[in-house]
C-alpha cells in the first residue's frame, strides 16, 4: 500500500545569495501549490543549525514523508540535510536537493523575473522527483583482513611488511624464485648509494622473519574472483600445486622491466652493453680493464614507438659514472643525453659533482642519433654545433624501463586497466595515484610507471595505507544508489552490461530461469553504463530511476 | 578538499600556527595558536555581505596582490572553513576605533571584535609535516626585471590571471594597459638550478609551463606562446605526450636557449634577449607579456618547525629524508609529505601524503604493542 | 600515550594525509595557517597532466 505522499519545502535565502536575485516568498508560496506538498519554510540560510534545526521539526511535526531543499548544490550540503532527515526518523534517501543557487540565482543576476520562474520550474521538477523516491538501506559488507601483494620487488616487499607490522595477515605473491626484483641486479642505490643487495637482503630477511607474511616464490596467479572485501584468488606453484587464498584487499606491485636492447646502437653484450649490465661489472669489479667509457642515454625511448620517459635513467647513468671515477680516477666518461633528468631536492648537485669531476656531458638530439663505430662513438653535438668522434672502450646504453608482458594477462584476471605503455592504469592520475578505480586493488612501484626505488618505497607504503582503510574499518560501505536487475525477467542474459562495466560489479549467474544478470552491490559505483546499455531495459538504477527521472522531465514540460 | 571538512575525525584548525612543540613519539605536547579572525567561525556562513559592504581595500595576498580585497575578507570562495575574517592591520575599526559597519550588516550577528586569540593545547601521538612551498622572489634577479618592468610576472601570478575566479575574469591581461596578451614568453628555471639561489630543480615548473601555454591557446586561438628552456624536464607519467601535446597541437615554440636578459620598449612589450644553443646566436624576441617560471622553495616556517620538533632540514631547507624510509623525519614519530621534502607534484604529494599516513599507523600500531608487552 | 594525529600544513600533502588516517580511525587535527585550507593547488586553475579543474 502506497502510503499519501506528504512533501515539505525547504527554499532556502542563502543570505542575499539567492533572496537577492529571485523571488523567494514567490517560490515558497507556488511550493504549496504543488501536488503532494503539505508544508513549506522559508530559511535565511537552510544549512545553518537554525536552519537544519528547522528541517527537522518540520518532519516531526508535519509527519513529513519526503523533504525537498531548493538552495545550492549536493556537492556542499546534501550530506548536511540527509543526516538532518535521518536524525528526524526519515530514511535519507527520501531527500530531494534542487539547485536554485549555481543553477539559477547566481547564472541570472539580472534577470530577476526568469530567475524566480525558473526557481519555480526547478522545485516543481524536484517535487515530481521526491514523490517517486523510495527508501533505500545503506549497503554493507565484511572485509576479510587480509591483503594479497603481487610482486616481490622493493615495492611488494615494503607494503607488505607495514601491513604485516599493523597486524594483518599478508599473503606475498612473487612469479620468480627469489624475492628482490630489479634492485637485486643493482650495485648501489642513489641518492645515498647505499648497497643494493644489502638492502634489500635486509628487506627480504624482514619479510621472512615476519609472521603475518606468507611468501609464495615460483607462484602465479590463476585466477581472481570475488570482490573489494571478500575476493577468491587461485594461485599456482611450479610444482603445480594449485593454492586458494580469501583476500580482502589486493595490491600490484609487479615491476617493471629494462627494455632489451638488441638492435639497438650495435648492442653486442660485450663492447655494447645496457646499464644492468654495467651494474653487473661493477659489482663484480670488472670495469678495470677499461679506460673510455660512452654512456647513450634514452636508448629507446623518447622516441616515436616510446613516447614516454623513463625518468630513472639519467640519475643511474650518473651514479655510475661517479662510481666509476672512484674506482678509476684515470677513466674518460662520455655522457650522451638529450634532457638530463636531475630533478627534485638532491640530483642537481649530483649532476654538478659528475661535471666537477670530469664527467662530460654532450647533448644529441633525436634526429641525429649517435652512431657507434669501431672504439668510437660518432655523435653530432648540437650546443657545440659540431660533429665529436670520442674513443670507447665500452659503452653503456641507458635503455627504458618497460611494462612486463604478462601485465596484459594479469590485469585480465583482476579487471583493471594498463594505459598505452603497458602500465597500469590509475583511478586518477593527480588525485588517486594509487587507487585503481576497481575499488579494493591498489598499484605501487614501476607497475605503475618508472620510479626510482625511494618513489616505489613512498608509493608502496602509501598503497598499504590505501588498501588497508578497508582493513581498519572491517567493513565497507556503499551509498544504494546502484544498479538492480528490477526487470530479471526481461534479462536475456547476454552479458553485455557485465562486459562494460568499468567496476565489474556485475556477474552472470544461473538461474532456474537460465542465466542472468546479478549485481554485485558493494562494488557497484552507480556510474549508470549497465542501464543505459540494456536494450531490454531490465536494468533500473536505483535513486536514479526511469521513473522518478520521467516524473521530473514531465514535471518540466507541464508547467 | 570538503571531504576533509566534513570528516567527523578532522578537525580542521586553519588560521592557526604551531606555537610550541616537545615529547616524543607517542606522546608529543604541542600548543597551537588559534588566531583571531575577529568573526565567530562556528556562526559565520559566508554570505558575503558583509564584504560587500565593507569600506576598507588591501590587495589580496590569494590573487598574488593583482587585485584588492576587503578588510573582512573570505580567503577564496570555495575555502574551508568557510568563514570570513577580519583582517586586523587594515580594518578601519581596528586602526581608528569606529566603523563596524560589518556588526550592524551580519544579521547572523557572527562579528566579534573583541576576540582573542586561543591557545590551544593537544596531546598527540604522531605529527605530519605538510607545509608545502612558497614561490621564490625573483625581484633581485635584476636581468629578468621582475617588479622593475610591468609586463613581467611570474607563473603562480599567471595562474591567477588564467583563472575564471581570478582577478580578470580569466583573461590573459598585461598588467601595463590591460591589453589582451597574445605574445607570451615563458622563462625557465628562474632562481632553480642555480648555486646562489635555489640550488635543485623546482620540478614542476617545466610543466606547468607548458600548462600555461595550452590555456593561453584554449582562451584565445591566435596566441602565440614561447619556453625558454634548457633541460626540458618532463619525467611523470604522460608528461612526455604532454611536451609532444603542446607542440603539435598547441603550436608552442620550445627554445632551447638561455635568456640573458630582459628589456622593454617603448610600448612596454618586453624584448628578450637569448641565446639560441643551437644556432649559438644572441637573438631576440619581442612579446606581450612574460611569464617567469620561478622556483618553488620551501615554507619560511620549515626551519622555524624543524627546530621546533628538533628534526633535521637538507642543504635545501627541505625535511631531510631518514632514507630508505621516504616518509620519516630523522626524529621518531614525525613524518613528512608533500613539496615540504622537496620538489614534487600533486600526484606525487599524494602518494607520499598516504605514505606518512601508513607511517603513522605503523608507528603507533607499534607504540601499542610495546606498551602490552 | 596519545592515538591522536597533528598534521601541520593544509594542502593537497596535509588534505590527503588527514583524510587517509581519518579513514584508518585515527582522530586528525589539521592545523592551517591560512584562513582556509587547499594550498597552492587552490590557487591553480587547471592543473597538468590533463588539465582539469584542480579542486
Ligand atoms: C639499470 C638500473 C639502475 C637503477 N638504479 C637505481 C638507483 O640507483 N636508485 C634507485 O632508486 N633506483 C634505481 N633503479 C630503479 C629500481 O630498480 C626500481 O625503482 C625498483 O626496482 C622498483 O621496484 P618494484 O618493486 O616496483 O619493481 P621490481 O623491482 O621490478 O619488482 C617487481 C617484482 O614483481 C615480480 N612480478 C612481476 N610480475 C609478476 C606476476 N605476474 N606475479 C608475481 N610476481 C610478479 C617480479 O618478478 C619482481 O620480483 C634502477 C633501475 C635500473 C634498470
Ligand atoms: C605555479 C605552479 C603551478 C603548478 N601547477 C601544477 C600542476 O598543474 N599540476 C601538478 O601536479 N602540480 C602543480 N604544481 C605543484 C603543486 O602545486 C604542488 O605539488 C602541491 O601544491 C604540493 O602540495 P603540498 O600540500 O605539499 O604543499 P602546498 O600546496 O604548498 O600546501 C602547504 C600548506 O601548508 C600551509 N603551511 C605552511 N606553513 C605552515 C605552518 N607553519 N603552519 C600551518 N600551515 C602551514 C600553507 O599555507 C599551505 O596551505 C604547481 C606549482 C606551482 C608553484
Ligand atoms: S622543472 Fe624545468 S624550469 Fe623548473 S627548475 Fe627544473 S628544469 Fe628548471
Amino acid at each position: 500500500m502506497e502510503e499519501k505522499l506528504r512533501i515539505g519545502v525547504f527554499v532556502c535565502n542563502c543570505g542575499t545569495n539567492i533572496g537577492g536575485f529571485l523571488d523567494v516568498p514567490e517560490v515558497a508560496e507556488y511550493s504549496k501549490t504543488l501536488p503532494g506538498v503539505v508544508y513549506v519554510k522559508e530559511n535565511l540560510f537552510t544549512c545553518s543549525e537554525s536552519g537544519v534545526n528547522e528541517i527537522k521539526e518540520g518532519i516531526k511535526n508535519n509527519n513529513l514523508n519526503r523533504v525537498v531543499v531548493a538552495a545550492c548544490t549536493p556537492l556542499t550540503h546534501e550530506p548536511t540535510f540527509r543526516a538532518a532527515c535521518e536524525e528526524a526518523g526519515l530514511n535519507p534517501y527520501l531527500f530531494e536537493f534542487v539547485n536554485i543557487r549555481e543553477q539559477c540565482s547566481w547564472v541570472h543576476k539580472n534577470e530577476r523575473e526568469e530567475a524566480t520562474q525558473k526557481a519555480k520550474d526547478l522545485v516543481r521538477m524536484g517535487v515530481a522527483r521526491a514523490s517517486k523516491l523510495e527508501p533505500k538501506d545503506r549497503i554493507t559488507a565484511g572485509v576479510i583482513p587480509s591483503a594479497l601483494v603481487i610482486g616481490g620487488g622493493i615495492s611488494g616487499l615494503s607494503a607488505a611488511l607495514s601491513l604485516a607490522n599493523r597486524g594483518f595477515k599478508v599473503k606475498l605473491i612473487e612469479k620468480e624464485k627469489k624475492l628482490g626484483g630489479l634492485v637485486k641486479s643493482l650495485y648501489k642505490i642513489y641518492p645515498e648509494n647505499i648497497n643494493a643487495e644489502e638492502y634489500i637482503n635486509q628487506k627480504i630477511n624482514e619479510v621472512k622473519k615476519n609472521k603475518n607474511i606468507n611468501v609464495f616464490t615460483s607462484t602465479e596467479i590463476k585466477n581472481v574472483g570475488g570482490y573489494i572485501g571478500n575476493y577468491k584468488v587461485k594461485a599456482e606453484n611450479d610444482k603445480g600445486n594449485e593454492l586458494n587464498f580469501d583476500i580482502g584487499v589486493i595490491i600490484v606491485a609487479t615491476g617493471a622491466k629494462t627494455l632489451s636492447p638488441e638492435g639497438l646502437f650495435s648492442y653486442d653484450g660485450k663492447k655494447v652493453i645496457d646499464m644492468l649490465q654495467l651494474e653487473d661489472k661493477l659489482k663484480n669489479d670488472g670495469i678495470s680493464q677499461y679506460k673510455n667509457f660512452v654512456m647513450i642515454l634514452c636508448a629507446g625511448s623518447r622516441n616515436n614507438e616510446r613516447v614516454y620517459c623513463s625518468r630513472i635513467c639519467c640519475m643511474s647513468a650518473i651514479k655510475n659514472a661517479l662510481l666509476i671515477k672512484e674506482k678509476n680516477p684515470e677513466s674518460k666518461i662520455f655522457i650522451l643525453y638529450r634532457d638530463l633528468q636531475a630533478y627534485g631536492t638532491t640530483n642537481e648537485e649530483t649532476l654538478r659533482r659528475a661535471k666537477i669531476n670530469g664527467i662530460r656531458f654532450v647533448n644529441y638530439s633525436l634526429n641525429k642519433l649517435p652512431e657507434v663505430e669501431d672504439n668510437t662513438v660518432r655523435v653530432y653535438n648540437e650546443i657545440l654545433g659540431k660533429e665529436l668522434l670520442i674513443p670507447a672502450d665500452l659503452i653503456i646504453l641507458a635503455t627504458p624501463l618497460v611494462a612486463p608482458e604478462d601485465n596484459e594477462n594479469l590485469s585480465k584476471k583482476l579487471k583493471v586497466t594498463l594505459d598505452e605503455n603497458g602500465f597500469y592504469l590509475e583511478a586518477h592520475i593527480k588525485l588517486r595515484p594509487l587507487d585503481f578505480s576497481t575499488n579494493g586493488i591498489y598499484v605501487c612501484g614501476t607497475a605503475h610507471w618508472p620510479a626510482s626505488t625511494e618513489e616505489s618505497t613512498t608509493q608502496a607504503l602509501g598503497a598499504a595505507a590505501r588498501s588497508s582503510i578497508h582493513l581498519e574499518k572491517k567493513y565497507v560501505m556503499v551509498e544504494p544508489i546502484v544498479s538492480s536487475v528490477y526487470y530479471e525477467d526481461e534479462c536475456r542474459g547476454c552479458g553485455l552490461c557485465a562486459s562494460l562495466c568499468p567496476s565489474n560489479a556485475i556477474e552472470m549467474v544461473e538461474t532456474p530461469k537460465g542465466v542472468k544478470a546479478k549485481v554485485i552491490e558493494v562494488a557497484c559505483r552507480g556510474c549508470g553504463i549497465c542501464g543505459a546499455s540494456c536494450y531490454r531495459h531490465a536494468i533500473r538504477m536505483n535513486h536514479f530511476s526511469d521513473e522518478q527521472i520521467k516524473a521530473q522531465i514531465r514535471a518540466f514540460l507541464e508547467e | 578538499m570538503l571531504d576533509a571538512g566534513r570528516h567527523p575525525n578532522i578537525k580542521i584548525m586553519a588560521y592557526s600556527e604551531v606555537e610550541d612543540a616537545k615529547g616524543e613519539a607517542g606522546n608529543f605536547k604541542v600548543k597551537i595558536r588559534k588566531k583571531a579572525r575577529y568573526v565567530n567561525e562556528n556562526i559565520c556562513n559566508a554570505c558575503g555581505e558583509c564584504i560587500e559592504k565593507c569600506p576598507k581595500k588591501a590587495p589580496d595576498s590569494f590573487d598574488m596582490g593583482l587585485r584588492d580585497r576587503k578588510a573582512i575578507y573570505i580567503y577564496f570562495a570555495q575555502g574551508i572553513p568557510a568563514v570570513a575574517t577580519i583582517d586586523k592591520d587594515v580594518c578601519t575599526f581596528f586602526l581608528k576605533g569606529r566603523c563596524k559597519l560589518c556588526e550592524k550588516i551580519c544579521k547572523k550577528g557572527a562579528i566579534d571584535y573583541e576576540q582573542k586569540d586561543e591557545i590551544v593545547e593537544l596531546d598527540v601521538g604522531a605529527v605530519v609535516i605538510a607545509t608545502g612551498l612558497e614561490m621564490f622572489d625573483p625581484s633581485h634577479l635584476t636581468q629578468y626585471g621582475y617588479k622593475r618592468l610591468k609586463n613581467i610576472i611570474t607563473g603562480l601570478e599567471y595562474e591567477r590571471l588564467i583563472n575564471a575566479t581570478g582577478p580578470t575574469g580569466g583573461h590573459l591581461l598585461r598588467p601595463s594597459d590591460k591589453k589582451l596578451a597574445k605574445k607570451v614568453a615563458y622563462i625557465q628555471c628562474v632562481g632553480s638550478r642555480d648555486l646562489n639561489n635555489c640550488n635543485y630543480c623546482s620540478s614542476v615548473c617545466c610543466m606547468y609551463a607548458i600548462k600555461d601555454a595550452m590555456l593561453a591557446r584554449e582562451h584565445d586561438s591566435e596566441s602565440d606562446s614561447y619556453i625558454f628552456h634548457t633541460d626540458f624536464r618532463n619525467v611523470g607519467k604522460w608528461f612526455q605526450k604532454y611536451e609532444r601535446r603542446g607542440k603539435d597541437e598547441y603550436g608552442i615554440n620550445y627554445i632551447r636557449g638561455r635568456v640573458a636578459e630582459i628589456t622593454e620598449d617603448e610600448e612596454q612589450n618586453p624584448v628578450v634577449w637569448y641565446e639560441d644553443t643551437i644556432e649559438r646566436k644572441v637573438k631576440s624576441l619581442k612579446v606581450d607579456m612574460v611569464v617567469l617560471s620561478t622556483a618553488a622553495k620551501p615554507s619560511s616556517d620549515a626551519e622555524k618547525l624543524s627546530k621546533m620538533f628538533g628534526y633535521e632540514l637538507d642543504e635545501n631547507g627541505f625535511v631531510r629524508k631518514n632514507l630508505p624510509y621516504p616518509s620519516d623525519t630523522t626524529v621518531p614519530g614525525i613524518f613528512a609529505c608533500g613539496f615540504s621534502q622537496g620538489p614534487m607534484d600533486i600526484p606525487e604529494s599524494v602518494a607520499a601524503a598516504s605514505a606518512a599516513a601508513d607511517r603513522v599507523m605503523e608507528t603507533l600500531a607499534g607504540l601499542k604493542l610495546k606498551k602490552r608487552a | 600515550m596519545s592515538e591522536d594525529v597533528l598534521v601541520i600544513g593544509g594542502g593537497i600533502a596535509g588534505i590527503q594525509a588527514s583524510l587517509d588516517l581519518a579513514e584508518m580511525g585515527k582522530k586528525v587535527y589539521l592545523v592551517e595557517k591560512k584562513p582556509s585550507i587547499g594550498g597552492i593547488m587552490a590557487q591553480l586553475d587547471k592543473t597538468f597532466p590533463t588539465n582539469d579543474c584542480s579542486i
